[in-house]
C-alpha cells in the first residue's frame, strides 16, 4: 500500500480534530464525575488509575451492560478499600450499586450487569480505609434503553 | 411472576491463602418501580436490595444494589480461603423477603 498525500492529510487533520475533540472531553468528563461525586458525598475525590472500571464502549442493549470493577489493593487492615461504588449519572436513578470488601477476606474486585438509559459515562469511586476517595470514570454507547 | 431461585458456583475445596472465584445469581425480575401498566398505574418497586457473603459467620463481601443492576442479579467475585467450613448467600427483595444458600468448604 502506497500512502499519498491525500491519505496523509486526511489523517492529519482527523488526528487533530481528534485530540481536539476528545482530550477536552474527557477532561470534562472527569471534571463532571468528579462534581457529581462531590454533589452525591459531599467529599473530594482524585482521579487514579489504580481503580479500574472496564466496560464495553459499545453495547446493543441497555439491560444487561456487563461491568468489572477492580483496584490494586493489598487487602490489609493497614492499607484497604472499604468499598466501591458505581453511578450511571444519565440514569434516572443514578446510584447503580455499592460493593463492601473485607481485609485479609476478599479481594477487591467484582463482575455485574447493570441497566443504563443511554450513552453515557459511567462513574466508579473506591473508599480507601483512611478516607481517601478514588474515581474513574468509562465511556458506554448503548443503543437502547434498559430502564424503560 | 416466577418464585426467585438462587443458584452459586463455588469450588468444594481450596489451598489455605488461596483467592476462589464465586459467582452467583438469582432469577429476579427487579421491577424498578419506573415502569407503567397498561393503565398507566406505576407498578411497584420490587428489587433485590441487598446481597451479602458470610464466611463463617462472618461478612466477607456485600453489596447494596440500586434499580440499575439488571434483572437476575448476578455477581462474580472473589474470596481468600482461610478455614474450612461454611459459606452463605443472603438475598434481601424489598418487602423483606429473604432467599438463601448454603455451601460446604474445605481448606485443605
Amino acid at each position: 500500500m502506497s500512502l499519498t498525500r491525500r491519505d496523509v492529510l486526511i489523517a492529519g487533520s482527523v488526528g487533530f480534530a481528534g485530540v481536539a475533540l476528545f482530550s477536552p472531553r474527557s477532561a470534562r468528563a472527569n471534571d463532571e464525575a468528579l462534581d457529581l461525586v462531590k454533589q452525591l458525598t459531599g467529599r473530594t475525590a482524585t482521579v487514579s488509575d489504580r481503580l479500574h472500571l472496564i466496560m464495553p464502549t459499545d453495547f446493543p442493549t441497555g439491560y444487561t451492560v456487563p461491568m468489572s470493577l477492580y483496584i490494586d489493593s493489598p487487602m490489609t487492615e493497614a492499607d484497604h478499600v472499604r468499598q466501591m461504588r458505581v453511578f450511571a449519572p444519565r440514569n434516572p436513578i443514578i446510584e447503580v450499586a455499592s460493593f463492601h470488601f473485607v481485609p485479609q477476606r476478599s479481594l477487591p474486585r467484582v463482575s455485574t450487569r447493570i441497566r443504563l438509559a443511554k450513552p453515557q459515562h459511567v462513574v466508579a469511586v473506591a473508599e480507601m480505609n483512611d478516607g481517601v476517595l478514588l474515581m474513574t470514570n468509562t465511556w458506554v454507547r448503548v443503543a437502547t434503553d434498559g430502564c424503560a | 411472576m416466577t418464585t426467585p431461585t438462587p443458584r452459586v458456583i463455588v469450588p468444594n475445596a481450596a489451598a489455605k491463602g488461596e483467592i476462589f472465584q464465586v459467582k452467583t445469581i438469582i432469577s429476579h425480575e427487579m421491577e424498578t418501580g419506573l415502569r407503567h401498566d397498561d393503565r398507566g398505574n406505576v407498578i411497584p418497586r420490587k428489587i433485590i436490595n441487598k446481597f451479602i457473603c458470610r464466611y463463617n459467620e462472618t461478612v466477607a463481601f456485600s453489596v447494596d444494589l440500586h434499580e440499575a443492576i439488571s434483572a437476575n442479579p448476578f455477581f462474580e467475585f472473589s474470596l481468600r480461603a482461610t478455614e474450612s467450613g461454611r459459606l452463605d448467600f443472603v438475598w434481601e427483595e424489598d418487602g423483606g423477603a429473604v432467599y438463601t444458600l448454603s455451601h460446604q468448604f474445605t481448606v485443605g
